[in-house]
């Protein structure tokens, strides 16, 4: 049994006629179920175990990376085959790592049915799949308990699972990085910031550490975005959470 | 047009994206040091390391370590392979080659298969390698022969 999660974005008109395609193939495939609608306020976990309970064994999320990110960071533990139907062109950058082409193209991907075992971070002992965003601040950062790197000013720090980090050297410059969600590491990004004029911060090049472990030490409270969503955190605790999730993914994967 | 603007730029990205995700995974660069940040500790990676600021305590790697120009690394360094530009103090134990450029700053000992040095770098340590451990012995007995067959000259010289 199917059960499919919308994102609250996907009831706008300009939509409208992607989702009618959408459900559509899905029932010339045979594979469409139950639609459930999200909003903001929804947490994801206990939607996904009652329908569980009640014998589902597929969820797929249908919407952008945020709502990629929202539902898996809750019901990542939870015992089902994930499915992702990523709609519009913009916001969908998980969507090309894992193979899975956008709009109604994806549901035959999802009929497909290729399902892989995809490592997942853990942050403070909650789940983030995307992307983990430490602004820039006065921080040092200890990998797998055996050696620490710090910057002499700020320094921001960049972990990505599935969502991959862009970044510009200059203006001009363009610098792509791509994480491989089953390489059985995550991938830390680290920019430290020198003071360029009176007021100014000018990013050097970046650090990459691939780990299984890492502690970020904060010298004050900074600011951190998981999933999107923004906390403030004086320690934070990364692990790699190997092979949690099962999920549909696409024959043009880059992992 | 805005919007075709931004579909356009969409597609541009998407494109160099799958062009540098095949570059990265031909190139297989897993660990970079970047300038102005300084590591502490033994830093050890399965993958390939690029220095570019400061190591203090111990490098090891089971493949290529490459130390760019103006790169510090105050620590014992154990590699598959080296291409060192910057300064090592510490002694180097390399499983294959080891490259030194013209801007490299050696102080301690290495031991390596096989070594290239471009004119220019500095070296204040004693090399090893494993190739010629067996001439060495050989070396040295005739050495120990011909210091007797100077000895004996010697004393006859003397005598």
């Amino acid at each position: 049994m199917y059960v499919y999660l919308y994102d609250s974005f996907l009831e706008q008109k300009k939509y409208k006629h992607i989702i009618k395609a959408i459900e559509n193939r899905l029932t010339d495939y045979g594979i469409s179920g139950k639609i459930l609608r999200l909003n903001n306020f929804v947490d994801a976990k206990p939607v996904i175990e009652d329908e569980i309970k009640r014998g589902a064994k597929n969820i797929i999320i249908v919407g952008n990376d945020k709502t990629f990110g929202l539902v898996l960071s809750r019901g990542a533990g939870c015992d089902c085959v994930f499915g992702f139907l990523p709609i519009g062109v913009e916001n969908n950058t998980v969507a090309p790592v894992l193979g899975i082409p956008v709009n109604e193209e994806s549901v035959d991907t999802l009929a497909k049915r290729k399902k892989e075992k995809l490592d997942i971070g853990l942050v403070n002992n909650r789940f983030f799949v995307s992307q983990l965003h430490v602004m820039p601040s006065k921080v040092q950062v200890i990998y797998d308990r055996k050696f620490k790197v710090t910057a002499n000013d700020k320094m921001e720090v960049v972990v990505c699972n599935f969502q991959p980090f862009y970044w510009k050297k200059d203006k001009k410059d363009k610098e792509i990085r791509v994480v491989h969600p089953q390489d059985g590491k995550l991938e830390a990004f680290l920019r430290p910031l020198t003071k360029s004029g009176w007021f100014g911060y000018k990013y050097e090049d970046p650090s990459i550490f691939p780990f299984e472990e890492m502690e970020i030490i904060g010298e004050t409270a900074f600011l951190v975005e998981t999933d999107g969503r923004q906390t403030k955190e004086i320690n934070l605790k990364l692990k790699l959470a190997k092979s949690k999730i099962e999920m549909i993914v696409g024959k043009n994967r880059m992992f | 047009m805005i919007f075709q603007k931004s579909k356009r730029q969409d597609i541009e990205m998407q494109e160099n994206y799958v062009e540098e995700v095949e570059q990265e995974t031909q190139d297989n660069i897993d660990t970079v040091v970047g300038p102005s940040v300084n590591v502490e500790g033994d830093f050890s990676s399965e993958g390939n390391i690029i220095v570019k600021g400061t190591v203090n305590g111990s490098v090891h790697t089971s493949k290529i370590l490459s130390v760019e120009a103006g790169a510090k690394i105050i620590a014992n360094v154990r590699a598959g392979s080296g291409i060192i530009a910057g300064e090592v103090r510490g002694n180097m134990k390399i499983k294959d080659s080891l490259e030194l450029a013209s801007t490299a700053r050696i102080l301690g000992d290495i031991e390596v298969k096989v070594l290239s040095v471009e004119p220019g770098a500095v070296i204040f340590g004693k090399i090893v390698m494993p190739g010629i451990e067996g001439v060495e012995i050989k070396s040295g007995r005739r050495n120990r022969k011909s210091e007797e067959v100077i000895e004996q000259t010697g004393e006859e010289y003397l005598g």
